[in-house]
């Protein structure tokens, strides 16, 4: 995409592009005012809702569709800012936080206003020690400049922003598990209904969005919906973040749109240009490794919201493709992938609890050459058995296991079996007589 | 009422109940292990899930859904279509009973559970009879979490009732989750033990092995136990209680449930508190003082004896110097028969209400709420029928009086023969009425326990633990409570209503209920007693 022009890395790699002068040397905190000074919270949602944002966090939810769930006559709303950004190989986020977090404040500011909340958490991973500190920042820059607290530009809405640390665990970036920890609870889901909207944080109706989609907000106010269709396909218009790592000749962050497919990303010179040592694509995990695998010969899925679906995928996810070369034993991938959910399931739901665990004892047994055949119907049908799409569990993290590892299983399974055919027998009844 | 249909029969419900209580309640065994009706809904066990009908998104036509729903998350709704009866339904139930066992040590012959375990019950009805785990099991250790409790988690479900229990009920808060996953354990936050007045309710809402009681600990495989049905006699609330025996030995007691009182719950006091009953000590047999002398009775001339003096010294120093004095540890049917007896004798007689122990303050919980939002109440009067022998002595008429004037008045001379009941499981007798009692010429005692008033005593009958008897308590709130007898009483003992029933001049055997029904004919009251549900709200 040679004459793509960066909307939100546009301040990557300018001098100095933290601090809140450079940021409004370089046209920030128009939109805040614009949208501030000039717009109704009507004006702005059906201007995002025309612009057809759909949420980046992984479901690619329309943002301007969700804020309308908020009740009219609600007497306090509250702003969630998503930024548990754990999903394995994804770090869209985490950039936009440390190259450009007075972005992510004035699309804050921007929801904030929409949604008339009066105070906004930014949850963060905990992990993200620097960009806490970024953030942080920030947040205080923006504060002595009249930005945030009260009467922000000399109107006469205000909003508190609190960072929010979190502890480590990935089912925090449900939004439900969020907020639990955010009420300093332990990180379990909630059950829906009552939905956030509704009923969320403290009680109080919630809105909950990730940091690239506020990210989008001050352009979209500052452009126009027409402009932000004008990008990408039709049903997966703007700007959009995608990560790539693995043995790629340049793993990293990239912004481009999402006409492109899963082969560019990861050959074309924008991107990843190309493949380690030439070796041969294996399997490409697209949408963080939640959303499923793709083979190496099933590399023109376009990277947009719809196409995934067509390559038995959950979806987009977070755009972020983690790549296995042809030379990498796929025994490993499926034991590292099981391994990350069995660590990371919360332990509430009976099927993710248990069958994250036993997905994850099978993977390792086959992994360390005892494995059986049978083990792979076994795990196709374990992996089946759990999720919210057949209603088995209160939040997604067990759908999210369950595409990469039945995926694994389905797409990879002849050379499964060859590596299972190719044990030593004699291995394989020692194992087993040990664990029996 | 809404009606909806379960598995093609239509069934009339209750408003605002979940379709799991609907299906229970219409007597299907749906199985569930994190829904209790006395706890918040976490829908996390997720084997009570089921089929729906919804409208198709685009047809708008009434369709199975695609998708199974948690029925104790989903309200009752008018004209709701569900069904437990499908393959979808009863292949989850069996792949979860699968992963329940996927870490469990298969221990049922040395676990406590055994017998009324939910996990054997379901597995058998649920799951399957293998597993296909190869693995090696992940094993997490048994924990001492408290003075009376022990929790061994690698039985654990994960359904965190007992979790919700300290959070919702107690208000206590001790328990709580840690780890993340399938290293999930039940646990206590370090240096603060499972302690509090209720926390024995954690054992009774586990539904597996894993909450176990340090009494009942390897005291008796569960199917040897008979029940029956009992109110605790530990304070006024009266809460509905199980007793459960085996070969004339109370091995534990278990709380009943009912709406009107104590819902599912009771305290740890009368859970625990009524190891008096096995005690060597307690009086077992009748005696007579014949001068200085007391020597034991037969219980067949008993009534005689006891007629024949009291007629002799009414004769001699008249009726109104008789007194007798009821016990709040009686049941209703026995107080109305010693009334009955005295009046017989003595149309003049007092009778005194006797002494209602106390101890502390009224406790709520959840703790710190007040009495408005109590969930659950422990009462400081520490005796099942004060509400009872009051009601009856009242309705006696005549003079009456409570226990303070009578002692009062007995240590001024006022009376000179008098039957004291006790039956309490303490020293009860002060220093000052053991001395007024000195001034009684005749005195008929009925108590458990030796003490300074048993010593003066010219007649001593053994009163029975109310385990040993059948009767009604009436409760704090005026409720009549009905108990059954769980055990025979000791060896040489004969149980008070059966005495009583021949002193007062009856013949044969006494039944409590037949006497309520005599008693009904005086005070309408006690032909309508409160009698807990038959069938629980909830079986487990």
């Amino acid at each position: 995409m040679p004459n793509y022009e960066p909307v939100l890395l546009r301040n990557v790699g300018v001098e100095n592009a933290r601090s809140i002068d450079v940021y409004r040397s370089r046209g920030g905190y128009r939109s805040a005012e614009k949208a501030l000074k000039q717009m109704s919270p009507d004006d702005v949602i059906d201007e995002v809702k025309k612009a057809n944002l759909r949420g980046r966090g992984g479901a690619g939810f329309p943002a301007g569709v969700k804020w309308t769930f908020l009740p009219k006559d609600r007497k306090r709303t509250l702003l969630c800012v998503n930024a548990d950004e754990s999903e394995p190989p994804t770090f869209c986020n985490r950039v936009l936080m440390e190259e450009d977090p007075h972005q992510l404040i004035e699309g804050t500011i921007i929801a904030g206003y929409t949604t008339r909340a009066q105070i906004a958490y930014i949850y963060l991973r905990v992990e993200f020690h620097e960009q806490f500190h970024i953030l942080q920042k920030a947040v205080d820059e923006a504060y002595a400049a009249g930005l945030l607290g009260k009467n922000i530009l000399g109107s006469d809405y205000s909003l508190e922003i609190y960072l929010h640390r979190g502890a480590g665990a990935y089912v925090c970036g449900e939004e439900t598990g969020l907020i639990e920890s955010i009420e300093g609870k332990r990180g379990w889901p909630r059950i829906k209904p009552p939905f956030p909207a509704i009923e969320g944080l403290f009680r109080q109706p919630t809105v909950v969005n990730n940091v690239e989609t506020l990210a989008n907000l001050p352009h979209i106010i500052e452009r126009g919906a027409d402009w932000f269709l004008s990008i990408g396909p039709p049903g997966s218009s703007g700007p959009k973040l995608f990560c790539i790592s693995g043995p790629v000749n340049r793993p990293g962050c990239y912004e481009g749109p999402m006409t492109i497919t899963c082969e560019e990303l990861i050959m074309s010179d924008e991107y990843g240009q190309g493949m380690r040592g030439s070796v041969p694509v294996k399997a490409v995990f697209p949408g963080g490794t939640s959303m499923g695998v793709l083979k190496g010969d099933e590399l023109g899925m376009k990277m947009d919201f719809d196409d995934p679906r067509n390559y038995g995928l959950l979806g987009l996810g977070t755009a972020a493709a983690v790549v296995v070369n042809a030379e990498t034993d796929i025994r490993l991938v499926l034991r590292n992938l099981a391994r990350f959910y069995a660590l990371e399931s919360c332990g509430q739901c009976t099927q993710c609890r248990e069958g994250t665990s036993w997905m994850y004892r099978i993977a390792q047994r086959i992994e360390n050459g005892a494995g059986r055949v049978e083990d792979l119907d076994l795990l196709e049908e374990v992996a089946g058995r759990m999720g919210m799409m057949p209603g088995l569990s209160i939040c997604g993290l067990p759908d999210g296991a369950t595409f990469p590892v039945r995926g694994v299983v389905q797409k990879f399974r002849a050379e499964l079996e060859e590596r299972i055919r190719n044990q030593d027998p004699g291995k394989v009844e020692a194992v087993l007589a040990v664990l029996n | 009422m809404a009606k909806i249909t379960i598995d093609n029969k239509q069934f009339e419900c209750r408003d605002g109940i979940s379709v799991l209580q609907a299906a229970l309640d219409a007597g299907k065994n749906i199985p569930h292990y994190c829904y209790h009706p006395g706890l918040s809904v976490v829908a996390s066990c997720r084997l009570c899930l089921m089929e729906m009908q919804m409208p198709h998104p685009k047809t708008q036509e009434m369709g199975w859904a695609p998708k199974l729903f948690p029925s104790c998350q989903t309200p009752v709704k008018e004209g709701m279509i569900v069904r437990f009866d499908s393959d979808a339904v009863r292949d989850n139930q069996k792949s979860c009973m699968e992963y329940f066992l996927i870490d469990h040590p298969l221990d049922c012959p040395v676990c406590d559970q055994a017998g009324e375990c939910h996990l054997q019950d379901y597995s058998y009805e649920f799951g399957s009879s293998e597993s296909r785990m190869v693995e090696q099991k992940h094993v997490t250790p048994k924990k001492d979490i408290g003075p009376k409790t022990l929790l061994y988690s690698d039985r654990c479900v994960m359904c965190t009732r007992c979790v919700r229990f300290t959070q919702e009920v107690s208000g206590t808060h001790e328990l709580c989750v840690t780890n993340r996953g399938s290293r999930n354990e039940i646990d206590v936050f370090p240096g603060l033990p499972l302690d509090n007045p209720m926390q024995g309710n954690v054992v009774d809402l586990c539904p597996v092995g894993c909450l176990l009681d340090k009494d009942f600990l390897f005291k008796q495989r569960v199917w040897f136990l008979k029940s029956a049905d009992s109110i605790c006699p530990g304070c006024s609330t009266g809460c509905a209680i199980r007793v459960d025996q085996n070969e004339e030995t109370v091995y534990r007691l278990k709380p009943r449930y009912n709406p009107d009182v104590n819902d599912w719950w009771m305290c740890d006091e009368g859970r625990f508190g009524s190891k008096y009953i096995h005690d060597p000590k307690r009086i077992a047999s009748p005696h007579l003082r014949r001068g200085l002398e007391r020597e034991s009775a037969n219980w067949e001339d008993l009534p005689e004896v006891v007629r024949y003096r009291f007629e002799q010294h009414v004769s001699l120093r008249g009726g109104d110097k008789v007194a007798v004095v009821l016990s709040p540890m009686m049941a209703c049917e026995e107080a109305w028969l010693l009334i009955k007896f005295i009046r017989g004798v003595a149309p003049e007689a007092t009778i005194a209400t006797g002494f209602i122990p106390t101890d502390g303050e009224v406790q709520h919980f959840p703790a710190g709420c007040d009495a408005a939002s109590a969930k659950f109440t422990i009462r400081p009067e520490k005796c099942p029928n004060r509400r009872g022998v009051e009601m009856i002595a009242e309705q006696a008429g005549g003079t009456t009086c409570d226990f303070d004037t009578f002692v009062t008045s007995a240590a001024g001379g006022a009376f000179s023969a008098a039957w004291i009941v006790g039956g309490y499981p303490s020293d009860w007798v002060s220093k000052e009425f053991g001395k007024a009692a000195a001034k009684f010429d005749l005195l008929v005692v009925q108590d458990m326990f030796e003490n300074a008033l048993t010593k003066l005593a010219s007649v001593l009958l053994p009163a029975c633990a109310w385990v040993e008897r059948d009767g009604s308590f009436v409760n704090h709130a005026g409720k009549i409570q009905p108990f059954e007898r769980a055990i025979r009483a000791p060896d040489g003992a004969n149980r008070d209503g059966q005495y009583l029933f021949e002193i007062a001049g009856f013949e044969g055997v006494y039944s409590a209920e037949r006497v309520r029904a005599t008693m009904a004919m005086e005070t309408a009251a006690f032909g309508e007693v409160l009698e807990a549900p038959l069938k629980p709200a909830h079986q487990h």
